[in-house]
Parts: structure tokens; C-alpha cells; sequence
């Protein structure tokens, strides 16, 4: 008889002690694998946030956070001269305008623009009120995905705008509607004049945060929003590299053409958001990992030393008939190796139901891009997990055949007698 | 003259205790051929079952030599002297030290396969042994599902699995009632009869009567063996 198959007769037919074990190690396996994911699920997520649009590198006015540092000017001029460009495909203007709603109207528009300041019920501006509007030039692809009726017309008689799910069901808006908005720029905010756009269709913007309303439309209204101050200039430029250059080449191309300006790639700012902004969750679930590992770890550690304590005559009395130290030592090694990979094996689904739970739960805080996600799952992570979950399986094993393989044959069968 | 099973020569075994060491075994000489059986008897603490276990291979005497088989056991590593106890010896004890989740078959077969016997053969020999000590129909019961006296018939039929030449059994009836008891002795009296050295330590006088050759001992010497 294999020591595996007398560790297994073991596991098996003491279904309470091991019942117990595995779904210890059950619970700690699923917070272990789920602090794995959230370790690693932030950059990740981040990063196909980042590459969603397709542009894989960005030009910023400062090495500012994008729209917390000043705008670039004469955007328009910048972006031909970096299309121009052999190593770059596309450049996205993108200006991002803060606004509130002024007046909204159904499709056949006979009931006239009303008031709509107060959705939430209560006068002036509020946060149900405020809207985010997002400006890109629409000779290139534009930011959003139209989900209903059709995207922004640069050549519209009227100006038209994309709005977010959120946004039309506030406002029963769908394709057709009007929505006025009144920019709120800089000092002259409360004097600037709404501006009536005709709702083209509604989109999904990738930034979205749950809470947030977007409208979308040409870089020329977000500048109208502004009362036509600050014409041409852009938040950020976005860049499509060619795909024979990569976005390493038409970063280098950009910062030969404008060194004053802050030139990166995606790759770059994942790493600088990962290095910085997003180096607290790591270190939490680095904490909590390490901590939920250590339980793990102290469970079966308690569990395989109390076993082996309630059997020693009998593990005893095994040397005594001739099985070698190495035998039953391995026999203590394979019990807690089946634990802990069962209770291990069960906690992946288990840590997955969690991890989407939880998810949903931090993607609720306010300003979190619906897109974004804290738990994303990657085979690295499963890896891990299964070697953090072998070492601990090893280690608590430690301890208990440690106790085997120094256990005095004569001298126990002795005490047992006594006792 | 038949061979040495067994032969201790001036054994003695000392335990370092915190209170001064304490001799359990005082330059003890003895020896056990093929097929002998032999009663140790004596009062608790004069060192039967340390002699036992010396005899069995799981203790080392502190000093004197101990030859099984013509062979010195204190040299022997580790894993030669468990070698030595799986193929050579039998231990049969008062708390029968059956694995619980175990069944009686396969607690018998546990030895055999450590020893690297086939699946045919264990099967073959496992059923023997089961029929044998009369518990052929008990044979996927699990310990704790069986009286004290089949505890101990299982017991001696693990011992026996890979046909030892040395069977140990220390006080084999002591937690038996005397019927069940008498049952085991009737057991061993087979076993010697088929051939097996066998060495029993008692304190019940009429097990100790079945055995051809008694020693008697006290304070860790032998001070009476029948045999010489």
C-alpha cells in the first residue's frame, strides 16, 4: 500500500476531521486567490482599458495626470504635424468639458426645451445635473461606442451629441431629443450661454464611471460649451502607432518633433499608475495574502499535528511492523498535500463567485470607470496561488513529520501502553 | 543443534531519566532458535517488554551486541532494521494498534505490500491469514467495528503477514477477558506448532504455562530460564 493510497484511505474515511480541513482551507484558498487577482487586476484591467480605443500612446501638455494639467494649444495644428508622422497611423484630440444640464426635450420637440435643472428634484446644479462632456475630432474613431441611432455629424446643421445610457434615461432622451447644456469653464462659468444639441444616438464611453452622465460630440462644441474661449486646444492627443513602428518608435518620433511636450506610451503609463496610483491595493492584498496563507497554513499545521498526536501508537506500531521512517513520513506529507489541493481546488470557483462580488462592490465607489476592474483573472495568478498553496501544504506538513520521523518506536508503544 | 533466531549477549538498555538514569535491561544473554516458544514472565517493570523490544529490532541495547540471524543488528541502519522487523519479525501488542480506517483486510495486507508483494499474492495471502485466525467474514469490518478478542486475532494475522520467523507478543490477553484470552493463547500454540519462534511477555501464569521455555526476570536480569 502506496503511502499516497494510505493517506487517501486517511482523508476519505475520516470524512469529519477532513471535511473540516478542506473547507478551512476552502475559505482561506478562495481570500488567498482572490487577493492574487486584485494584486494584479487594477494594472491589468487599466491596461485594456487603456488599449480599448486602439491608441497606444498619449501626448500630454506636462507629466501632469491627464485633465488635471494645462491644455495643449493649437491642438489641431499639433495633431496634423504627429499624423504627419511615418511611425504614427491616427491622432485623437480628445478635450473634456465639465457641464450642467440646462433644458431637455422629447424627439418631436413640441413641448419646447424645459428646464431640467433639478432632476434630483432641488434648484441649481447637482450631481445628477452635472454632465461630462467629451470632445474628439470625428475624422478619427471616436472615444465611444454607439450602442443606439448614429454617431455625432461634424457637418450637421445643428450640433449633435452621443449621450450615455445614464444620461437618456434621465432625461427620456433618445435619438432625436435636445439636450441643452452650459459649459462650466473657468470663472465665467454661471454667465456662459447653454448650448441646444440634437441627440444623435446614446454610446458607452469606456470611463465611465456608475454614476456619471457623458455626452459626447466634436472637439468644436466642447470649445462652444466653453464660450468659445480656448478654441483649439485639446486635453490630451491620443496616437495609433503604425503597426511596423510599434508605439516605442512614435513615442521617440513625437518627442523629436515637440521635446517640450509629455510623450507617452500605454505601456509606460501602466506602470507609472501601477508604480504610484495603484500601489495601495497592491500592498493590501500583498498583507492580506500573506496573511490568509498564514492561516492556511496554521489550520492544517493544527490539524495534521493533532491527527498525528492521536495516533501515535498506531504510527508507532506501523515502524514497528516494518515500514521505513521515510514511508510514514511521506504518508503525513500526502495527507496534507490532499487537504490543502482539495480545499485548493475548491476555493478557485469559490474565490471567483467572490472576487466578482467584490468587484462589484468597489467598482461602485464614486469616479471608478465602469470598465475598470480590481479582480481580473490571469493564468499567472492561478500559478502562484497553486505554488503559494504547495509551499504551505509543505510547511504545514513541517512540523507533523518532523514529530514521525523523530518518534522513538519503543518508547512510544510504551507510553501508549501506560496511558 | 537448530539455528539462532535471535541471540542477546550482555544486553543492557539504559534510559536517561531526569531524576538519574534508570536500567531497564542489566547485561541480559539470550538466545531463541527457530521455532522455540518461549514465555517471558516477571513483575511490572523488570524489563520484559524492553527486552521485548530489543529482541524485535525497534530498540538498541546501551550496551552488549544483539545478532538476529547471525547478523549485527546495532550496526544496521535505519532502514535495514525496518527491513529487518517487515520480513523477519512479528509484533503482536496489548493494545492491538490496528489502524482505525483500516479494515481488518486491509491492515493485514499493509505489511505485505510495504514488502512488495503482488496484488495476487497479498489477496491470496491476506484471505489465508483472515481464515486462519477465523475471521475470513470480518474481513471489511474496521477496528472499531470489532470485539477486543478479533482486534487481537487481526492483530497477530498483520504480524504474521510476511511469514516471520520471530513473533513478539507482548502481554497478548491483557486487555481480553479470559475466554477471548485463551482463545488467543490456543492461537499462538498454532502458530508455534506450524513452525514460528514465538515469545510471549504475560503476567496471566497459564498463558505463560503454554510456552516450552519460561524466563523469569526481575530488576532488568533474568533469574530463571527453563531453557538452560
Amino acid at each position: 500500500m502506496r503511502a499516497f493510497r494510505l493517506a487517501w484511505i486517511s482523508v476519505v474515511r475520516q470524512p469529519a476531521r477532513s471535511g473540516l480541513g478542506i473547507l478551512g482551507v476552502a475559505a482561506v484558498g478562495a481570500l488567498l486567490f482572490d487577493m492574487l487577482l486584485l494584486s494584479h487586476g487594477l494594472v491589468l484591467s487599466f491596461r485594456d482599458l487603456l488599449n480599448e480605443g486602439g491608441f497606444d500612446a498619449r501626448v500630454l501638455a506636462t507629466d501632469m495626470v491627464p485633465f488635471d494639467g494645462p491644455r495643449l494649444a493649437h491642438a489641431s495644428r499639433l495633431a496634423a504635424q504627429i499624423a504627419a508622422l511615418p511611425e504614427v497611423a491616427a491622432v485623437q484630440q480628445v478635450r473634456v468639458v465639465d457641464a450642467e444640464l440646462a433644458g431637455a426635450s422629447d424627439p418631436s420637440g413640441h413641448e419646447g426645451l424645459t428646464h431640467t435643472a433639478g432632476m434630483s428634484g432641488r434648484d441649481g446644479a447637482t450631481h445628477d445635473d452635472r454632465v461630462q462632456f467629451v470632445g474628439n475630432d470625428m475624422r478619427v474613431r471616436p472615444l465611444w461606442t454607439v450602442v443606439e441611432g448614429r454617431d455625432v455629424e461634424s457637418a450637421a446643421a445643428e450640433p449633435t451629441v452621443v449621450v450615455n445610457r445614464r444620461l437618456a434615461r434621465a432625461l427620456g432622451a433618445s435619438p432625436g431629443s435636445r439636450v441643452a447644456l452650459r459649459g462650466r469653464c473657468g470663472d465665467a462659468a454661471d454667465a456662459l450661454p447653454p448650448v441646444t444639441f440634437v441627440v444623435s444616438g446614446i454610446a458607452d464611453f469606456p470611463f465611465d464611471a456608475a454614476t456619471d452622465n457623458s455626452a459626447g460630440g466634436t472637439i468644436e462644441s466642447a470649445a462652444r460649451l466653453c464660450g468659445g474661449e480656448d478654441v483649439d486646444r485639446a486635453d490630451m492627443l491620443l496616437v495609433r502607432s503604425r503597426d511596423e513602428a510599434g508605439p516605442g518608435a512614435a513615442v521617440a518620433a513625437i518627442r523629436r518633433l515637440r521635446p517640450d511636450l509629455h510623450v507617452v506610451t500605454n505601456e509606460q503609463m501602466v506602470a507609472q499608475f501601477s508604480r504610484v496610483e495603484f500601489s495601495y491595493f497592491r500592498e493590501i492584498s500583498s498583507v492580506l495574502a500573506t496573511v490568509t496563507l498564514f492561516f492556511g497554513f496554521l489550520l492544517i499545521a493544527v490539524l495534521l499535528t493533532v491527527s498525528v498526536n492521536q495516533h501515535l501508537g498506531e504510527i508507532a506500531t506501523l515502524r514497528a511492523v516494518g515500514l521505513s521512517r521515510g514511508r510514514v513520513v511521506s504518508g503525513i506529507l500526502w495527507e496534507s498535500v490532499l487537504l490543502v489541493g482539495t480545499g485548493g481546488i475548491l476555493a478557485v470557483p469559490v474565490g471567483l463567485v467572490l472576487s466578482v462580488w467584490l468587484d462589484r462592490i468597489l467598482r461602485g465607489m464614486p469616479g471608478i470607470p465602469s470598465g475598470l476592474h480590481f479582480f481580473v483573472f490571469e493564468p499567472r495568478a492561478l500559478g502562484l496561488y497553486a505554488v503559494l498553496l504547495a509551499v504551505a501544504s509543505i510547511g504545514a506538513a513541517a512540523y507533523p513529520m518532523r514529530i514521525v520521523a523523530a518518534l522513538p518506536i519503543a518508547g512510544t508503544l510504551r507510553r501508549e501502553v501506560v496511558s | 543443534m537448530s539455528a539462532a533466531v535471535v541471540e542477546a549477549r550482555e544486553v543492557s538498555r539504559v534510559f536517561p531519566m531526569r531524576a538519574g538514569p534508570v536500567t531497564a535491561l542489566d547485561g541480559v544473554s539470550l538466545r531463541i532458535d527457530a521455532g522455540e516458544y518461549l514465555g517471558i514472565v516477571g513483575p511490572s517493570g523488570c524489563g520484559k517488554s524492553t527486552l521485548l523490544h530489543v529482541l524485535g529490532c525497534v530498540d538498541v541495547p546501551t550496551r552488549g551486541t544483539l545478532r538476529f540471524q547471525d547478523r549485527d543488528v546495532a550496526g544496521l541502519p535505519d532502514g535495514e532494521r525496518s527491513r529487518l522487523r517487515l520480513r523477519e519479525i512479528g509484533f503482536v501488542f496489548q493494545r492491538f494498534f490496528l489502524l482505525p480506517m483500516l479494515t481488518a483486510w486491509e491492515n493485514v495486507e499493509l505489511p505485505q505490500a510495504e514488502a512488495g508483494a503482488s496484488r495476487a499474492a497479498r489477496r491470496q495471502r491476506t484471505a489465508e491469514l483472515l481464515d486462519y485466525v477465523g475471521l475470513a467474514h470480518r474481513a471489511t469490518h474496521r477496528p472499531a467495528e470489532l470485539s477486543g478478542g478479533e482486534m487481537q486475532r487481526v492483530a497477530i494475522a498483520r504480524a504474521l503477514a510476511n511469514q516471520p520467523r520471530l513473533l513478539l507478543a507482548d502481554e497478548p490477553t491483557g486487555e481480553l477477558d479470559q475466554a477471548t484470552g485463551d482463545q488467543i493463547a490456543t492461537l499462538l500454540d498454532r502458530l508455534h506448532a506450524d513452525g514460528t519462534a514465538v515469545v510471549v511477555v504475560t503476567h496471566d501464569a497459564a498463558i505463560a504455562a503454554r510456552a516450552a521455555r519460561l524466563l523469569r526476570m526481575r530488576d532488568g536480569r533474568i533469574v530463571e530460564d527453563s531453557g538452560r
